[in-house]
């Protein structure tokens, strides 16, 4: 971590903020006590000592205060559990998705820039395909055909969101095809998929790699977006957009229901584009 | 010209038809059998009878071999019928039909908010480049890039819906044109970030150029130094408007959900909620066919408006020009 450029150190300690919470979400905020102390009595509760779907219809929508800190939603939960456990969902989905797209991305990207002709034009339509449906309704669209559970959205976005990295890497990879280096490689007797995976693959994923935290951002605004819209990951999942979707009924009598999780859902994305924007430029230092 | 307009669209036809095959596919693809669905689904609950099944499938060609059943449905979406909606049994292009007008007002009026709050901030964060305007603006853009339609919406909502009281909590038309205000807004400051963003960053490049070096030198003023970048940078400003259709069309989908405007978003959301699968593919076809058209006829403008583009120039119209 020392060697790091200081931007880029802030850069990651920002962007861990959120998966680290959504990895200590079980042992930040729950009932269980972390120290049990007499029958009835904890010596010790969790920071947020709230289950996240413990429904406590007594205390609907009661505002943030001392009990509850980010107040409690329209079935008594406490917001800030459920914001803490929603992380699971954004950060998880969000990671998945953009793994898989980046991968794509660098796969489709290198072996259409680097070998060209008809896998390059099958590539390019492809591309201009995906590209030609805006990616939440392609998105939603399939998430019509596949059944409601935790993994359909990420491996939806995954395989929808890799055009940009696939470019990005195409053009990459088709300038190093033809310098001198590769082309010695291959005087050598370097076969072709031995050149591509050993020698173009590693000088055209760079800018790819460095644009991944954007790719995460857009994902995990894809998977909230879904989510919103009632079709992410099923209920009762606390998640950040269902929660806001949720709140639209008490916006008069508890904005903080929504607000919450809204706020929590940008602080994320900030955090990932900030990443994205140290990585890039480190990535092309000319562009500091 | 002529021959960048066919070019563009044999181009934009053929990609319509891989976005058709892709969606066909995966209605195809898909668990579960349409015809038991859709008639189990009418019928109320209860398996429907074997003899009924057969029958559908034939009406709907199900029993015929997936090449000729997709040329089959190709040719009936190019006419714009998709079928009938699994949830009531009527035609999806009358219920897209429903919901149209409200959606084309949202985006056609977001859109153009959107360049109007976008082109005098990037013009002036252009001009005074480093300067306060251009930090605060950047910021205040950053955040909203950063921001999902729905989250710009709900700021906008909590603020002067709920806190000042100055509009309906609830949107849509039967709320008169008082309910049509925020969600418009929310579009057009979302659309607006990166439009902004990108206009600043051309006439950066323009106000720099040579050719505004000379015009200074003429005796340009200000106004006039900001009428020739334009002038010269008005292919690329074209392709701006490719680049922000998807980003409105999609952000519209959750803009009329916050707001309940009763638009093809909101259709959208409840066809894939209920699995209404001839809705869905009718949706997004049309979509599809929106920001493909859009992008023809900016490439066009832009050729219009750069001839040396009409030659076979090209400038970037994806997604990533905004980034």
């Amino acid at each position: 971590m020392r060697h790091l450029p200081s931007g880029l150190r802030r850069a990651l300690l920002a962007a861990g903020v959120f998966p680290l919470l959504a990895l200590a979400a079980p042992f930040v905020a729950t009932s269980r006590p972390w120290v049990p102390g007499a029958p009835g009595r904890a010596a010790l509760t969790a920071p947020v000592p709230y289950d996240p779907d413990a429904v406590v219809l007594e205390g609907r929508l009661s505002p943030p205060g001392r009990a509850h800190w980010l107040g409690t939603d329209e079935l008594g939960r406490d917001v800030l559990a459920r914001v803490i456990h929603g992380s699971r969902v954004s950060v998880g989905a969000g990671l998945l998705a953009a793994l898989i797209a980046v991968t794509a991305g660098i796969g489709v990207g290198a072996l259409a820039g680097f070998t060209g002709g008809l896998t390059d034009r099958a590539a390019l339509f492809s591309i201009d395909v995906v590209q030609a449906v805006p990616p939440l309704v392609l998105v939603a669209a399939g998430a019509a055909f596949f059944p409601a559970s935790g993994l359909t959205a990420p491996l939806l976005i995954g395989l929808t969101g890799w055009t940009a990295s696939a470019r990005l890497v195409r053009a990459e990879a088709r300038r190093v095809g033809t310098e001198d280096f590769v082309e010695s490689v291959r005087a050598a007797g370097a076969s072709r998929w031995r050149i591509l995976a050993r020698h173009v693959l590693p000088h055209a994923s760079g800018s790819a790699v460095a644009g991944a935290p954007y790719v995460l951002a857009d994902a995990v605004m894809t998977e909230a977006s879904l989510s919103f819209l009632g079709v992410g990951v099923p209920p009762p999942t606390a998640s950040w957009g269902r929660a806001i979707a949720d709140a639209r009924g008490s916006f008069s009598e508890g904005w903080w229901c929504a607000a919450a999780p809204a706020v929590a859902l940008l602080l994320f994305l900030l955090s990932a584009r900030a990443l994205g924007e140290a990585l890039s430029s480190l990535e092309s230092p000319e562009n500091r | 010209m002529i021959g960048l307009a066919l070019r563009r669209t044999v181009r934009g036809l053929a990609t319509l038809v891989g976005v058709a095959a892709v969606v066909f596919l995966l209605m195809n693809a898909a668990p579960g059998d349409p015809a038991s669905l859709s008639l189990g689904r009418q019928a109320g609950r209860g398996a429907a009878s074997p003899g009924a099944v057969a029958a559908f499938r034939a009406e709907y060609g199900l029993d015929r071999p997936l090449p000729a059943r997709f040329a089959a449905w190709l040719r009936r979406a190019a006419l714009l019928d998709f079928g009938r909606s699994l949830q009531d049994g009527r035609p999806v292009r009358e219920r897209i039909g429903e919901t149209l007008p409200a959606t084309v007002a949202l985006n056609v009026s977001g859109l153009a908010l959107g360049l109007l709050i976008a082109l005098p901030v990037g013009i002036v964060a252009a001009r005074r480049r480093g300067g306060l305007f251009d930090r605060a603006s950047g910021l205040a853009l950053d955040l909203l890039f950063a921001s999902p339609p729905f989250v710009i919406g709900l700021a906008l909502l909590l603020l002067f819906a709920v806190r000042f009281r100055l509009f309906p909590v609830l949107g849509g038309v039967d709320e008169g044109p008082a309910g049509f205000v925020l969600p418009v807004l929310a579009l057009a400051l979302g659309a607006a970030a990166p439009a902004a963003r990108v206009v600043r960053s051309i006439l950066v490049e323009a106000f720099g150029s040579s050719a505004a070096a000379a015009g200074r030198a003429r005796g340009d003023d200000a106004a006039a130094e900001v009428a020739r970048a334009m002038h010269r940078s008005g292919a690329q400003l074209a392709a701006l408007v490719a680049t922000l259709l998807p980003v409105t069309v999609a952000g519209s989908v959750l803009v009329e959900r916050l707001f309940s405007v009763r638009g093809t978003g909101a259709l959208l959301a409840e066809a894939v909620f209920s699995r209404d699968t001839p809705t869905v593919l009718g949706l997004t076809l049309l979509a599809a066919g929106v920001v493909v058209a859009g992008s023809i006829v900016s490439d066009l403008a832009a050729a219009a408006l750069d001839p040396r583009l009409a030659g076979g120039a090209r400038t970037v119209t994806g997604p990533e020009a905004a980034r």
